[in-house]
């Protein structure tokens, strides 16, 4: 648990409350909240950037407060502040130092890194020069040089073009086929909904909901579409079986929220000898995941 | 090479780097530079040239005592105020440039990141310690042993008390700088540590006068308070004083200004390890 207190009032804010995660390897995965829902506070409790109010923190067993239970990971904040003096080479070499990496893996990987980031041409040059999609890039590559087996980011693509987007998206895919567990903080719920196998949602300081993405965003229920000019009796049975009708291009959507429903609509549809455009399962969108869990 | 030692060198080096990205510590090695050409070229002037010429005719036999002048005296009342100088104005200069680089490395964004590295809290404040103290402490023997190579090499007297102040000069830097890096821990503030810093200079002169102000003061606890104050507080007036005796080979009472300096710098270093660790970024 987290509280933090105001100095002068005294007055307490809750901003991680018992959550508990278990994250199988080789998982992406995404953690989504509201703003000052706990997301940061928490990543930053896995860190050992704030301590516990009260309990502990654990990653792969060992308390957090341990600098060797940091060993396996890797970590990219958001809104990170490179010192700029730094080339993106010489920021490579001080933080895998950190790391622990001897200076042989060192000269070995910092080429590999910037490499796979696409960032070779610039390894010589100062960080102040960099755009901000290429400080997120060799941002990641800080992260991933001493190959971590939890990759922590936050807001990873913040910044970064679509074409940036692109790259990062296609690294972390690589990551995730090598076995390595990557935990995404991100606000963009479209690429959260792209990346990610599995997602919670943390609201006041507790998960609110958690699950495999493709459990969460099956819908319930089918759309069926059939041309505008069936005749009137026809339209009026499917309204009163659908639970929505929506009309669009001369086609008329009609959604029904079972399958006994919908294979009514389908027979009644047939035996006026009319045709079904469209006949398709229907699935909410992570934003409509997020939304209904967070106002609740 | 062991993880530890691979991170320490690491730490000291990213000191070194930011150290000189800030322009405040080229200023401090130019300024070095500029006393460096300064001595080089007073003793081109006559009336130096001159002295040294006579001191050397006369020579041993003369035990290098001109006519009212004695270069022995001279030389060293030169290294005492170059002492002096560094006691003052090198150490404010030294304590200002110094004062920004432990709460830039609090900043948000970076300080999270460090962190979150396989290494202690205390192994980060500790190897960024360890850098500024290195930083200055190159800048202090480039300084003195320049000076001093210059002023032996022209008057063949090479006094190696003077290098007794690289050490205590270095020293006193250091207690210094515990003051700053628990200002930086606690209040995230350069100016803040450089005013706490400075004032704690200030006081040093004035706290030494403890025999007077023994006499002085009328209550036992005003007594008292004041001597805590002596003796739990650096003294860099005192080790300022010793350093000249040193130089000018004049005896000096004990080493008490040195060891209670170094508790006072230990305890505050401590305090600013303990506030590191327990802070949340």
């Amino acid at each position: 648990m987290k509280v933090y207190r105001s100095r002068w009032t005294r007055r307490e804010v809750r901003a991680v409350d018992g959550i508990s995660l278990r994250v199988p390897r080789g998982t992406i995965f995404g953690l989504l909240g509201p703003n000052g829902a706990g997301k940061t506070t928490f990543v930053k409790l896995l860190l050992s950037a704030v301590h516990p109010t009260a309990g502990s923190a654990l990653i792969f067993g060992h308390n957090a407060r341990e600098p060797e239970s940091r060993r396996p990971i890797g970590y990219l904040p958001e809104n990170h502040r490179f010192p700029t003096y730094f080339t993106g080479a010489g920021m490579l070499d001080f933080y895998a130092s950190l790391s622990g990496l001897d200076s042989a893996q060192r000269r070995k990987l910092i080429p590999e890194m910037l490499e796979l980031v696409g960032l070779e041409q610039w390894g010589g040059v100062r960080l102040g020069k960099y755009s901000k999609g290429m400080l997120q890039r060799v941002g990641l590559a800080q992260a991933l040089i001493h190959s971590p087996s939890i990759l922590i980011l936050d807001e990873p693509t913040d910044g970064v073009d679509p074409v940036g987007r692109r790259h990062i998206r296609e690294i972390l895919t690589r990551l995730e086929e090598k076995g390595v567990t990557i935990f995404i903080n991100s606000h963009l719920l479209v690429e959260v909904e792209q990346f990610c196998r599995e997602v919670a949602i943390i609201d006041k300081g507790k998960v609110a909901l958690s699950g495999k993405m493709h459990d969460l965003t099956a819908g319930k229920g089918y759309r069926l579409t059939v041309a505008n000019q069936v005749p009137e009796t026809l339209l009026e049975g499917l309204r009163s079986k659908a639970t929505s009708t929506a009309a669009r291009d001369g086609m008329i959507d009609l959604h029904f929220a079972s399958r006994e429903l919908v294979n009514e609509a389908v027979d009644l549809v047939r035996s006026q000898h009319c045709d079904i455009e469209a006949l398709i399962p229907t699935t909410s969108t992570l934003e409509d995941v997020f939304v209904r869990t967070v106002e609740k | 090479m062991s993880h530890s030692f691979t991170a320490t060198v690491a730490l000291i080096r990213d000191t070194f780097r930011e150290a000189f990205a800030r322009k405040i510590f080229w200023g401090l090695f130019g300024l070095s530079i500029v006393m460096i050409l300064f001595f080089l070229f007073i003793l081109k002037i006559d009336i130096v040239e001159g002295g040294i010429a006579t001191a050397s005719l006369f020579g041993a036999g003369a035990n290098r005592r001109m006519v009212g002048v004695d270069v022995d005296r001279i030389v060293r009342g030169v290294y005492g105020g170059i002492a002096t100088f560094l006691y003052t104005w090198g150490m404010f200069l030294a304590v200002f440039a110094s004062a920004g680089l432990v709460p830039s490395v609090l900043e948000p964004g970076r300080i999270e990141l460090l962190v979150s590295k396989p290494i202690s809290r205390v192994h980060i404040l500790l190897g960024r310690y360890a850098g500024n103290v290195l930083v200055v402490s190159c800048n202090i023997i480039f300084l003195v042993l320049g000076i001093w190579t210059i002023l032996g090499v022209k008057t063949s007297i090479w006094s190696p008390m003077f290098l007794v102040s690289i050490a205590t000069t270095i020293f006193i830097f250091a207690v210094l700088l515990a003051v700053v890096v628990l200002m930086g821990v606690l209040f995230d503030s350069a100016a803040l540590a450089t005013m706490v810093t400075v004032a704690l200079m200030i006081l040093s002169p004035i706290l030494a006068q403890t025999s007077l102000m023994m006499r002085l003061l009328s209550s036992e606890w005003s007594r008292d308070l004041w001597r805590t104050l002596y003796y739990s507080l650096p003294k860099v007036y005192d080790l300022g004083t010793m350093t000249l005796n040193a130089i000018q080979s004049r005896s000096f009472d004990g080493f008490m200004p040195i060891w209670t300096s170094a508790v006072f710098g230990a305890v505050v270093l401590s305090a600013a390890l303990v506030v590191f660790s327990r802070r949340d970024f």
